[in-house]
């Protein structure tokens, strides 16, 4: 339990601590204090330092990565649509299938053991 | 007056004082909210404006020489109010020994010049008295009271800065207050 005395001390004096400054020393003492304080190293790195890059100039590089795989895969996406479209196989397309058949073609542009006695025969034979 | 920042914009204030691009103007901020309350927390300790307010500068310097020290592990007031009571203590401990007084035994007569010495005063007698009975309790004891009483600190604030259990501050503060008492009842 404390004491009345004391509490009636402390009570009558309450928060005063009796103790003044000088007028306007807080915000005299703010302005020369921010005033006196030195150049610290690492202000001068962050001085030195490059600007701070914007948010775009930061994505930008992840951005055009992205950009390049959706190209690639795009490419990948239409080769492989072409590629199996069934107008480039044999029985989806007559042209070709046709020519498939034909001995003709497969004389004229497929084999290709004729050697130029031969050639220069059949140009005789068809009288050219 | 205090102008102590609330919690919200000292979090604000930490932030800003961890970007090197920032930290000066917001240093700047730091010395107007807090130099009043650290102020009066080392002239209650020093009872004396000049050395308070040599003691306030140096606080201040060593903080902004620190500044990278300061992780944002303690509160930015906790922070300082270490730095300014350390401060003050070295100084007092200091004093003390020039006058070859030990820091845990109070000097009445040390005590009592120091506060002559203060011009800076309201003439309030009884204000007076109380900081002279305050003068003679051991520098631990003055600091608990000091916070306590007229900083109306929490305990687990004081906790924080000073490093000791509440039950052990509450203790501490008790018998300043016996002490003070005892003061008064000597005088009636």
């Amino acid at each position: 339990m404390e004491s009345n005395n004391s509490n009636s001390i402390l009570d009558r004096v309450g928060r005063r601590s009796g103790m003044t400054v000088p007028d306007g020393y807080f915000q005299d003492f703010a302005d020369r204090m921010a005033a006196s304080l030195p150049v610290q190293e690492w202000e001068r790195d962050a001085a030195s330092s490059p600007a701070r890059r914007s948010v775009w100039q930061i994505v930008r590089p992840y951005v055009y990565m992205a950009a390049m795989f959706m190209g690639v895969w795009c490419m990948m996406h239409i080769f492989n649509h072409v590629s199996s479209s069934p107008e480039m196989t044999i029985e989806g397309n007559t042209v070709l299938a046709q020519a498939v058949g034909s001995d003709t073609f497969i004389d004229d542009y497929i084999l290709d053991d004729a050697d130029s006695a031969d050639l220069l025969d059949d140009v005789w034979n068809e009288s050219i | 007056m205090s102008n102590k920042p609330s919690p919200e914009a000292s979090a604000r204030l930490e932030e800003r004082l961890r970007d090197p691009s920032q930290a000066r103007k917001a240093f700047g901020d730091v010395i107007a909210a807090y130099s009043e309350p650290l102020y009066w927390q080392i002239r209650r300790m020093v009872n004396n404006h000049d050395d308070a307010n040599d003691l306030l500068q140096n606080t201040f310097m060593k903080a902004w020489l620190s500044l990278d020290n300061f992780r944002g592990d303690a509160r930015l007031s906790t922070w300082l109010y270490k730095i300014a009571i350390n401060e003050s203590l070295s100084f007092l401990e200091k004093e003390k020994r020039r006058a070859g007084v030990s820091i845990d035994s109070p000097d009445a007569r040390a005590a009592s010049a120091s506060l002559s010495a203060d011009t800076h005063i309201d003439g309030d007698t009884l204000a007076l008295q109380l900081r002279q009975a305050v003068s003679q309790l051991p520098e631990k004891q003055q600091l608990v009271f000091n916070m306590r009483y007229y900083d109306d600190m929490k305990y687990e604030d004081m906790s924080a800065i000073l490093g000791t259990s509440v039950g052990a501050l509450k203790a501490s503060y008790h018998l300043a207050v016996k002490k003070i008492e005892k003061f008064f009842a000597g005088e009636d």
